[in-house]
């Protein structure tokens, strides 16, 4: 039994402490953002934040987060809403400006590998507001445990949608 | 996949032949009413394959109307990322409907108990003819005739703005024209639905003119984008049933081992597994995925599997396919532009080029692996969740598989990681394991490979090369061009679960299969330099490596890939053409142009060099240099014509010859589809394509030893990442004046990599032949 704190709500999970996160995520409390992708932690498919830091939850132990604030892609409108002080109407009908900036900018294809990138690009806003092109690449390249894997080759449009979501969210703050 | 058409056979009786629909005079009279989808169920009197599914014939099958005046379309086409249906598609119905674009609020996709007409997800835009289009302008047509009665005004005095018919004073909507009505129509169909191409409608109805289009040519967004953003869409992956068990395959040590014993399951460590053995299919299944996948690892450690080494290997594969693989029982293809007498010619020459292009086995790669859950009910109907690109295909495969007829077999598509082409002939690649599994157990079963499944037991897109011999003459121009394609079958649709438990599939590739079998190798990149006196083109086929000599016929299973074939091919043609420019002492572009007839590919040529700021001059460049730790630079181009779409691009890179690392820094693309549906989805799609391109020239090669694929992971079989993009742009030109619409989702990603490998004959002045250009590879070719 395993006791985990996923986008701002209390959960006890039967799952032996062994169990990756990302089959509790999915497969207990239904949240289907994280995907599985290659559970080598060698893609990003299935990030999620713990404490504010991108993690690859196909390869960490649920028991690992005993004492963690989870965040998946779910979570994100909540978590945008909460450090903005929205109030619970507006934060209803909101999305998180990265997932905005993702539909504005159209950039998932098949969009298998968009959660992790998402995920990784609200890491990133959240301590950097305004990235260089440079700084883009490092996080989606270099700053994790493998490079965050498009196999669609959405590159060109997850760096249009960073740039396009730290303008949204340098507007609104 | 290729567009060609294998000759459809009318299974839907002969009323509903072309012949019959123009002897009627365009219009087959039935009753039908839009009431949903259980009236376009009747399957009495349909052959087995069109039973459980929507009759095509039916105009609502395609485009339902409903009385508020909003519309919900079909297609057996699912999206992969590709973004068609959800976008172009809608825009076209809007247009051939003069409805707004948000009228159609609802896209059915895939599932084949609620979609008409089957095929794979590709060619979305079918030359410009999609059924979409056709089901439009003959609903339009039928809405007329009803808005004509209902106003008592001739069909040619009315007209149609958002949906509301006028005419003579009075005002009509289509959801009123309907509500309660009969439309006169019956769709003329041909084709079959389970197979590769799936159902075309047939027919000329009368279409609106491209100069009346409103919604075509705008960026309208995709809504399954923000559905899938927001962690709103359910995916394959999502989907779960009651009592369902998750499940992990064993699959055989090498592509030809056979089962000598299952390893035993600790029931003491998993109690609540199960092991499943059919012939070579092993299976575990447990309650939960953890202790599946547990569960599966201790089985896999204990089973034992009997050797085998029957492939050549990768060092050794363009040796083996050289010398060892059998191109005399495969008819010899030859290409249409086929003209002259290119031998006599070559002969005569002066200058002239003979050269070899090699080309990798590379994996499809899907960024998650595949996965299905499938649930054989009591009364052996099958119904199969998964991600897949021809749904009704794999009705037939699973349907052979269980000694069964299709109407059984229902086939629920939801999105999944996109897998270019891998599934366009029926399978992603678990469905048959979870349907054998549900079926053993009388419960739902979920497969989901490992990634290494994935890479090990999946298709992959062929290897190849090819013999070029060309001839330069005295005025610098192409004399002569001869090239022999050379490439194992690429297309095996057999379910490899199906194929490991011994049970029916469809044959292994060989010379005499149909369409989508046969070994043979057809010409697919169409010839664009008409100024060439004399050419030939043959394509030489054979089996696939291994395929006869494995126990379980399995080999090196191939599978068509984003521009199948045409890749091999354009390959090899560009990177030699850009040689025979260098031959004759020309700038890479100006000799195409002149090579040239047809305006659209001097068109896209022309783009491209203006928006890449090209340099005429021949290459190598003058100070091109083989060695030293500096980058060195250089461009190349080429050229594609696929489906009716023009292509060009330049690549820009820098090589540092003392390592061999290549980089490309600019890719200029420049893209000719005719009528453009939507600018920002076709951008998105050649952007994407680019990237792979860039992927596929420099990274990919799905490498094996003599018993099988080697590659297991990211590591082993490496992709871009973002520090690897170049500055892509895309520069797309409208064409409205050739009436028809053509799609971006392939072409981009082959373009790279002859231009790239030009690129490094300009930089350089050496030419490497062989894909990928890998750093070793480079690094050793420019010391010699
Ligand atoms: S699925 Fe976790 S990193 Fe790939
Ligand atoms: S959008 Fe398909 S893998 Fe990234």
């Amino acid at each position: 039994m395993v006791t985990l704190n996923v986008n701002g709500v209390r959960h006890q999970v039967q799952a032996s402490d062994d169990t990756p996160l990302l089959y509790v995520l999915r497969n207990d409390l239904q949240l289907i953002g994280p995907q599985f992708g290659c559970g080598l932690a060698q893609c990003g498919a299935c990030s999620v934040l713990a404490e504010g830091r991108e993690v690859r939850s196909c390869v960490m132990p649920v028991s690992a987060f005993a004492n963690q604030e989870i965040t998946t892609l779910e979570g994100l409108p909540a978590r945008w809403a909460k450090q903005k002080g929205l109030s619970p109407e507006a934060a209803k009908s909101a999305l998180h400006p990265v997932q905005e900036a993702w539909i504005e900018q159209q950039t998932p294809h098949c969009g298998f590998c968009q959660n992790g990138m998402m995920i990784k690009a609200t890491e990133l806003l959240e301590s950097n507001p305004n990235p260089t092109v440079a700084e883009i690449k490092e996080a989606f390249t270099t700053s994790g445990p493998s490079p965050h894997l498009c196999r669609c080759g959405t590159y060109k449009a997850i760096l249009e949608a960073v740039q396009h979501a730290a303008t949204i969210m340098t507007q609104r703050s | 996949m290729a567009t060609t058409s294998p000759g459809h056979a009318n299974v839907t009786g002969p009323t509903l032949s072309r012949r019959d629909f123009i002897r009627t005079g365009g219009v087959l009279v039935v009753g039908f009413s839009f009431i949903g989808t259980k009236a376009l169920k009747a399957d009495a009197g349909r052959p087995a394959a069109m039973k459980n599914t929507l009759d095509p014939t039916l105009p609502g099958s395609w485009i339902e109307i409903h009385p508020d005046n909003t519309l919900l379309i079909r297609t057996g086409k699912s999206d992969f990322g590709q973004s068609t249906t959800f976008t172009a598609y809608r825009q076209i119905v809007a247009d051939e409907l003069s409805v707004p674009f948000e009228a159609i609020t609802t896209v059915v996709a895939g599932d084949t108990d609620s979609t008409p007409d089957g095929s794979g997800a590709f060619d979305f835009l079918g030359e410009g003819m999609p059924n979409i289009r056709k089901a439009a302008a003959y609903t339009y047509q039928a809405l007329l005739d009803l808005a004509s009665e209902r106003l008592g005004v001739p069909k040619d005095k009315l007209s149609v703005k958002d949906g509301i018919v006028s005419g003579g004073g009075r005002t009509i909507s289509y959801g009123d024209l309907v509500k309660d009505q009969q439309l006169k129509l019956t769709i003329p169909v041909s084709g079959d639905l389970t197979s590769i191409m799936g159902l075309t409608i047939e027919g000329n109805p009368p279409m609106k003119p491209v100069s009346q289009y409103s919604v075509i040519g705008k960026s309208f967004k995709n809504s399954i984008i923000s559905s899938k953003v927001a962690a709103k869409t359910t995916w394959a992956t999502d989907v779960r049933l009651p009592g369902m068990l998750h499940a992990r395959m064993v699959h055989p040590k090498t592509l030809g081992s056979t089962l000598v014993s299952a390893g035993t399951l600790d029931k003491t460590k998993f109690p609540n597994s199960q092991l499943i053995v059919k012939g070579n299919l092993v299976g575990v299944v447990a309650p939960t995925e953890w202790e599946a996948i547990q569960a599966s690892e201790q089985v896999a450690s204990g089973t034992k599997w009997t050797e085998w080494k029957g492939l050549p290997g990768n060092e050794k594969l363009h040796e083996h396919l050289r010398h060892q693989a059998d191109w005399t029982s495969t008819p010899v293809a030859k290409g249409d532009a086929n003209k002259g007498d290119a031998a006599a010619a070559l002969a005569a020459a002066q200058k002239r080029l003979s050269a070899t292009y090699q080309f990798s086995y590379m994996k499809h790669a899907p960024i998650g692996p595949t996965m299905a859950l499938a649930d054989v009910k009591p009364d052996g109907t099958v119904h199969i969740y998964t991600h897949n690109q021809n749904p009704q295909a794999l009705r037939g495969e699973i349907a052979m598989m269980l000694r069964t007829t299709p109407e059984h077999v229902i086939v629920h598509v939801y999105p999944g990681p996109g897998h270019y082409g891998r599934s366009n002939g029926g399978n992603a690649g678990a469905e048959d394991e979870a349907v054998l599994l549900s079926q053993a157990l009388g419960k739902p079963v979920r497969v989901h490979w490992t990634r290494a499944d994935d890479m090990k037991w999946s298709t992959q897109s062929p290897a190849a090369f090819s013999d070029v011999q060309l001839a330069v003459d005295e005025k610098g121009k192409l004399a002569a061009y001869q090239i022999d394609h050379y490439m194992p079958a690429m297309q095996d649709d057999r379910p490899i679960g199906a194929v490991l438990a011994g049970l029916p599939t469809m044959q292994a590739p060989q010379p005499k299969g149909d369409f989508v079998s046969s070994t043979v190798n057809g010409i697919s990149d169409p010839w664009i330099y008409a100024q060439t006196p004399n050419v030939m083109e043959l394509g030489h086929g054979t089996f696939q490596v291994g395929q006869q000599a494995s126990p379980l016929a399995v080999g090196l299973r191939d599978h068509s890939m984003r521009t199948p074939g045409q890749f091999q091919q354009n390959y090899p043609r560009e990177l030699a053409i850009n040689e025979a420019a260098a031959l004759a002492g020309a700038d890479a572009i100006q000799f195409r142009i002149d090579h040239a007839s047809e305006e659209r590919v001097i068109g896209v040529l022309k783009a491209v060099r203006d928006a890449s700021g090209w340099e005429t001059r021949p290459s190598p460049r003058p100070d091109a240099v083989a060695t030293g730790s500096t980058p060195v630079r250089g461009r190349g181009v080429s050229v594609m014509l696929r489906s009716r779409t023009y292509w060009a691009c330049v690549c820009e890179i820098a090589v540092t010859p003392a390592t061999g690392a290549v980089v490309v820094e600019k890719y200029t693309i420049a893209v000719d589809p005719g009528i453009v549906v939507n600018p920002m989805q076709l951008k998105r799609q050649v952007e994407g394509g680019a990237m792979m391109g860039v992927s596929h020239a420099l990274f990919e090669e799905a490498t094996f030893d003599e018993s099988g694929i080697t590659t297991s992971d990211w590591i082993s079989y490496p992709i871009p990442t973002m520090s690897d993009m170049p500055e892509i742009n895309v520069v797309l030109l409208n064409n409205p004046k050739v009436g028809t619409y053509g799609g971006g989702s392939e072409a981009a990603n082959a373009l790279a990599a002859p231009a790239i490998a030009a690129a490094l004959h300009d930089a350089t002045g050496r030419i490497l032949r062989r894909l990928p250009l890998k750093p070793a590879y480079v690094q050793a070719m420019l010391k010699t």
